[in-house]
């Protein structure tokens, strides 16, 4: 028997080394069954959440923010995005100085390092992930960040950092420093159980 | 330090901190391999939750933990096309030196400016807190960096423009 063999032309085509032969095995790690994983959901609808909503925007008007805060934490919304929006109104309504004093009362209270947690989960969940989530990112094409229009003349001033972005900018801020203050309460703990949790807000 | 880069660089400081708990971790897939498992993608159940920290549009990290293994992604601010080209011959430069650097990604993450990942070798030969300083020194340094140059590089055009039209004078 020879040890040369039989090319077809199939076999000197490189596209059969493209092919991830792990995926096509059911026993393989990366077909790991994952919902195993995956906590129970509570159980939550659509008029619910928007009854908490109004419940949480009516406590904000009344002036109550840690209980508007309070009723967003204890029934946290997973996989929804306008609860987030809701928090955020409250984050954003609360004052700097508040916000120390407020995290340690909701702290000390009983399940208050659970509340926490939830903060710190929809302060993550705020921050814009960039759309697609990047798998195997060795193997894609180089990516250059599209060109803005080069402005004419000598005038640098439109180009100034933060001076089209103002509003974002000064959300992520507020957003950046209610996570430093939860941090301080919290402690790191509650990023490694943010990390870990399959139960995304 | 200006007042809005404080809050960023200590949320990005913490979250590295919390998301560098690594453990020596064999390949699932193949025998005797020990790959990090953020870039190998071959068993979900040791990727965790990726974290992004934003300061504005431009300017955000990007951190993958998993089981024996972090990504971090910088995109460096850049606010118009100098800084654009700046900030590639910059990175380059950086990359192309990857041994040197040991935790230095030869190659960005899709969307950013520069990738680092840190194994569990990393952290059982390094100190982690001296890692995390690493991290947030290089941003701290990075963007400096960047001004200074366009700042030299816009003085330079200005010289050469001058001596250049003199003779049309």
């Amino acid at each position: 028997m020879s040890i040369i063999q039989q090319h077809t032309s199939a076999s000197l085509s490189d596209a059969w080394r493209t092919i991830n032969i792990d995926a096509l095995d059911p026993d393989s790690s990366q077909n790991f069954d994952t919902t195993s994983l995956h906590p129970p959901l509570p159980e939550i609808n659509e008029a619910d959440v928007r009854q908490l909503n109004a419940q949480v925007r009516q406590l904000l008007r009344g002036g109550d923010a840690e209980g508007a805060l309070r009723g967003c934490l204890e029934t946290p919304v997973y996989n929804g995005s306008e609860s987030a929006k809701t928090v955020t109104e409250v984050l954003q309504s609360i004052k700097a100085s508040d916000m120390s004093p407020m995290l340690e009362r909701i702290h000390q209270s009983p399940g208050g390092s659970e509340l926490l947690d939830v903060l710190i989960k929809y302060l993550y969940a705020w921050q814009p992930l960039p759309a697609p989530v990047v798998l195997l990112g060795w193997r894609e094409a180089g990516h250059r960040v599209p060109l803005t229009p080069q402005q004419t003349g000598f005038s640098q001033v439109g180009s100034r950092p933060g001076s089209t972005n103002e509003s974002t900018g000064a959300a992520m801020s507020v957003i950046l420093s209610w996570h430093e203050k939860v941090i301080d309460i919290a402690g790191l703990g509650s990023i490694g159980r943010c990390m870990t949790d399959w139960r995304k807000v | 330090m200006s007042q809005s880069l404080r809050p960023y660089l200590k949320c990005v400081r913490s979250s590295v901190t919390a998301a560098l708990c690594l453990a020596n971790f064999a390949s699932q897939t193949s025998e005797r391999h020990n790959v990090p498992e953020v870039e190998a993608q071959s068993s979900p159940e040791v990727l965790l939750n990726p974290l992004v920290i934003a300061r504005n549009e431009n300017e955000r990290v990007l951190i993958e933990p998993s089981v024996n293994s972090v990504r971090i992604s910088i995109k460096i601010k850049q606010a118009d096309e100098i800084e654009n080209i700046l900030v590639h011959k910059f990175t380059r430069f950086l990359t192309q030196r990857a041994e040197a650097f040991f935790i230095l990604r030869r190659k960005p993450v899709k969307g950013y400016d520069i990738s680092f990942l840190i194994t569990n070798f990393h952290t059982e030969e390094m100190l982690k807190h001296k890692l995390v300083d690493f991290i947030i020194q290089f941003m701290e340094e990075v963007d400096k960096e960047i001004s200074e140059m366009k700042l030299f590089l816009n003085a330079r055009a200005r010289f050469v423009a001058e001596s250049f039209l003199t003779p049309f004078d």
